[in-house]
This record gives C-alpha cells, structure tokens and sequence, in this order.
C-alpha cells in the first residue's frame, strides 16, 4: 500500500500490554492538509496509538511513517516536525505558563522567545503568562498545553482530546485555529470521542475499535454512505410498507418493524429519501412522516457496536454503550425532518 | 546546554532547593550554637570536645562533615524529588514527544543538579563558617585559626571531594526515583537506603564500607578527621580517602548509567 501524499500512515501496528492486546494490526492513512478525527470508544487504543506516534512507546510490530518517512526507534528527530498533547497537559505546576514554554522550548526543536508571546497571545493566556500553573484552570492548562504543541510550529498535530476543560468560547477559537492551521497545510490529528465536535471540525475521520481501525474516510462521504430514512406509515401498512421497500434495498437495510413511536428505518444515503417517498406512494402508501439525514453518532454506534466485547469499557453500569439500536435511536444532527 | 540553563533555571525557582538548604543550614546553625552556648558554660572533657566543633581550623573539617552527613540524606531526597517529578507530572514524556533525546535530557538535567548540590555546598559551607565564628565568640574560644593558611589551602581538596560525595548521594536518589518512576516511591526508597546502610554497618563493615554512603563519608576524612551528623558516623571501617573516592565515582557513573538506560527504554505512560 503506498503511503505517498500521506501525513501519517501505521501499518500492521500491534502492541500489547501484557497478555491484553491494545492494538491488534492498526492500518492508518491520514492525508496531509486535513483535520482528522481519530474516535474510539474508551479502551479502544487511541492513547496507545498517540503514544506510538510521538515514541513514547515502542510497537511490537507494524510500521509507522511520519511524514512520508519511517518513523522508528532512531528516529526522535522526526518529532521536531510534529507537535503533540497527549493526555492531561504536562507542566512544571510552580512555573509560570510562560517559563514553562520556554523549558519545553529548550528540548527538541528550536524556538523563539517570539513565538512563545505569539502562542500565548493565540491561546488568550498572556494576561495570565506570569502566574503559576498550580493556579489555572483545567481549561487554562489545556490551552497552554496546545500553545505547548504548537511550540515549534509543527507540520504535523498530535491532539488527544484537545478539547477537555474548555469552555464553549474556547471550543469554538480551538475548532478555528485548527481548522486554520489545516487551511495552510498542516496536518491536525485530533483523538476524541466527542463526536459531535469532531463532526464539527474533520475533514477525515478513523474509527477504531478494540485495537482495529473499523472505518476511515471523509466524514462527508462515510456518512453519506451510512445514512437513514425513516419513513412514519399506518400499523396496519407496515408489512406493505416493508415489501414495496424490499424492492429498493437488500433486506438487513430494512428495520423488521416500527419502533415505538410508529417509525420504520430504512438503511439508504440520505439523498434518496424523495425515492422512498416515491416508492412507497407508487405501491398507494402514503407516509405521514419522513426523515432524512445521517450522523457521526449512529456511524460510531453502529461501528464500534458491532466490534464490542464482553467488559469492554463502553458498558457502564451494566449497559451497553452501544446497545442503542441505530434504527431505533433518534439521531440528533443532521436528521432534517419533512412532511410527506 | 540549552537543557542546562532550562534545569538551573528550574532548579532555582522550585521550591525544594530552597527548603532543602534552608533546613541543612538552619540545622547547622541550631547546632553550632546551641553547642557554643551550652559547652561554653561548661567545663571538662565532654565540654571541650564539644567545643571543637567551633574551634578553628578543625571546625573547618567538622563542619564539611556535618555537611557531608545530613547534606548527603537531603542530596538524596534532592535527587529523587527532582526525578520523580519529571515522572509524575509528565513534563519528561513531553520533552520526549517534542523528539529531545532521553539520555541527554536525563544527563543535563543531573548535570543542573549536581550544579546546585555545588552551590548549596558552598552556601552551607560559608553559612557553617560564619555561624561558627559566632559560637566561639559566645563560648570565647579564640578564632586565632580561622586563618591558618595550611587549613584553608586544604578546603578546595575538601570542597571538591565533598561535592562529589554529595553530587553521588544526589545520583542515588535520581536513580532510584527514575526506576520507581514516582517522586515519593523515590524518596521514601532513598531515605531507607541512607538508614540501612547505617545499620548494615554494624554487622558487615567490611562490606558496607564499599556503599555508597560510607564511601562518601571516607573520601572526604583527608586528614584523618572524625565526622559527625550521620552520613557514615559509625563506620566501623573505613576506606583511605584516595581509594574511597574512587569508589564514589563509581557509584556516581554507575546511578547515572541505570537511570540513563533505564529512561531510554522505559516505555512511557501516564
């Protein structure tokens, strides 16, 4: 598989903790120039993988490339190109936000005392530049934690949750100082699993799930391709309903009935709702209600449910994170309602 | 040496240098004067050895090995505290993550350590000095030998082997808090390896006289010196100061080796 054109790309990665495997042959592509989404449920190995890209760890098996070359034991130097926040920003707490850029910026890769004034300006810290660390907030430490990634004005971003502690102000000027930084070039790595702000800010996205990459695309077009109708008929047209819909799709992209609140869930790309409708009014059903859209959440439900496991961390308090059916569940964005 | 400066300038802003030298001086001080101010009213044997302590030019040596004694425990907590913390609060795995060398960072910032274990050396040393003058003017002992030429040529002998004693103790700590990978794991290992050493030298000295802490102490006795304040105080038997220090250097290279490696293959989490 070439890996031209490529920011980062891992092939066949595997590491082990022990006797529990945390990624079992993880095959990423992430293109230059874009925001990419890396989202997994907790335990799925999005920190081990962060770890692996900035060497903290080393894998034990497979490949990684750093942009465009490979990137192994010897080869810390790759990292002055790459800037990363992994896990919980990582200070000196009886420093100040800026003594403590100016430490990091005596390790790896050149920088200068501007570019420190200029990322706490970018990271609205400058007022507070000369207070000790111990005394930020969580959303103050995660901002300096990014100014701390962006250090050496890196070509390639390694985020892991960039997004913890800030308020939604902070949110929207990270999404934007991202989606910038991809604007002229750069790459932006970013691991989450709030979904809806990844939807809001990659271009690409990587799912993973038990130490597998599960899907990886444009979110545009893997959500395209994971959409839902959902079309509201009488009880009693529902099996009429169902048979004049088999003719559209295969059978599994057909619910096998309403869910409570009357609604049958058809599996088909968002764009060709007005083919259901006209499908259904050709066999003289005429549907009260009809929904459209697609979602980051039900692709991520439906994905890393199908990968779930017995006392994986998705089961809380007994519950499955992902035993919402998607075709039951009500999706929240982009589900544009119409009335047949 | 861009490291370096971004340790001392570290090291001189966190609080632990200061609390660290701030305790061993104002323990020396305490001693120096309560020591002055009680054996000054005093006569017979006991009184007068306790006067030596501020009777110059022996006072030069006993203090450096008052030093030499607590500053070696405090060297070692010093060191694991430094250590550990790059550990705990993470701030080694993102010097690593920006692609800095792990043994380059580990060695400089020893390097800054061992720096500052100079400074404090010499900051206690002159405070020692100078609290002890005091003392024999309370207990009216003359300070005639306070400028005896053949004592003050020996100090930067006795500077220099302390410091490297110290910088050794140093080094244990660092290694020990960089292989427990945790400030208090590092320290709280440190200190019993101090006291057990003090023990294990009552039934094998003449194994324990080749650890580390008895080393330092030895390898600063040139003149055939007593030392008090811990720190090898009851070394039953003693190396010759030339070989003693040989000894200390090998356990300085050899704290320095463990954490170094221990550090470039560490697979770091958290």
């Amino acid at each position: 598989m070439t890996t031209d054109g490529l920011a980062l790309a891992t092939r066949g990665l595997q590491k082990r903790y022990g006797s529990r495997p945390a990624l079992a042959g993880l095959d990423l592509s992430v293109p230059s120039g874009v925001v990419y989404g890396f989202l997994g449920p907790n335990g799925a190995g999005k920190t081990t993988t962060m770890r692996l890209l900035t060497g903290l760890i080393h894998p034990d098996a497979g490949t990684i490339e750093v942009l465009g070359r490979p990137f192994g034991r010897g080869d810390r130097h790759r990292l002055f190109e790459v800037g990363a926040l992994i896990e919980a920003p990582s200070f000196y707490p009886y420093l100040s936000g800026r003594e403590n850029l100016r430490s990091l910026s005596a390790t790896g890769a050149p920088t200068t005392p501007a570019r420190i004034e200029e990322l706490l300006e970018l990271t609205g810290l400058r007022e507070r530049a000369r207070d000790k660390v111990q005394t930020y907030s969580l959303g103050m430490k995660q901002r300096l934690g990014i100014a701390a990634a962006l250090l050496s004005d890196p070509k390639l971003l390694l985020l892991d949750e960039p997004a913890n502690g800030l308020d939604p102000a902070g949110i929207v000027a990270m999404r934007e100082t991202l989606r910038h930084l991809a604007s002229t070039g750069k790459t932006v790595f970013v691991s989450s699993h709030v979904l809806g702000e990844v939807q809001q800010l990659a271009d690409v996205i990587g799912i993973i799930a038990n130490g597998r990459l599960v899907r990886e695309g444009p979110i545009e077009q893997l959500l395209l391709g994971e959409g839902e109708v959902r079309v509201r008929v009488a009880t009693d047209q529902l099996a009429p309903a169902r048979a004049a819909l088999a003719a559209l799709v295969p059978g599994e992209a057909l619910a096998a009935g309403a869910d409570q609140e009357g609604w049958l869930s058809v599996r088909i790309e968002a764009g060709r709702a007005a083919e259901v409708n006209r499908t259904l009014a050709q066999a003289n059903i005429y549907a009260s209600g009809l929904e459209a859209g697609s979602n980051l959440e039900s692709l991520f439900l439906e994905l890393t449910q199908a990968e779930s496991t017995v006392g994986h961390e998705g089961i809380f308090f007994g519950i499955a994170g992902g035993k919402v059916s998607p075709t039951t569940s009500k999706p929240k964005d982009g589900m544009g309602g119409a009335g047949a | 040496m861009r490291i370096f400066a971004a340790t001392l300038r570290k090291l001189v802003r966190r609080p632990a240098s200061f609390v660290t030298l701030g305790l061993l001086t104002g323990l020396l001080a305490l001693i120096l004067i309560a020591v002055s101010a009680t054996a000054g009213q005093r006569s017979g044997r006991a009184a007068q050895e306790a006067l030596l302590l501020v009777t110059f030019p022996g006072a030069y040596t006993l203090i450096l090995s008052f030093i030499l004694g607590l500053g070696g425990l405090f060297a070692v907590i010093y060191g694991a505290a430094i250590a550990g913390s790059e550990w705990n609060w993470g701030t080694l795995k993102a010097a690593i993550a920006r692609g800095e060398s792990r043994s380059r960072y580990q060695l400089l910032s020893f390097a800054g350590i061992a720096l500052m274990i100079g400074v404090g050396l010499l900051v206690a040393f002159g405070v020692g000095v100078a609290v002890a003058v005091v003392g024999a003017n309370l207990a009216r002992v003359s300070t005639a030998g306070l400028g005896d030429s053949k004592a003050i040529g020996s100090l930067p002998e006795l500077l220099g082997r302390g410091w490297v004693a110290i910088v050794e103790e140093g080094a244990l700590g660092f290694a020990i808090a960089t292989l427990a990978r945790s400030q208090l794991a590092g320290i709280g290992a440190g200190i019993a390896v101090y006291f057990g050493e003090q023990f294990a030298s009552i039934f094998l000295p003449d194994i324990v006289k080749y650890l580390p802490f008895n080393a330092a102490t030895a390898a600063v006795a040139t003149s055939g010196s007593s030392s008090f304040g811990g720190g090898g105080g009851v070394v039953v038997a003693r190396l010759e100061p030339n070989d003693a220090l040989i000894v200390v250097v090998l356990w300085l290279v050899g704290a320095l080796v463990v954490a170094t490696l221990f550090t470039e293959r560490a697979e770091i989490s958290g």
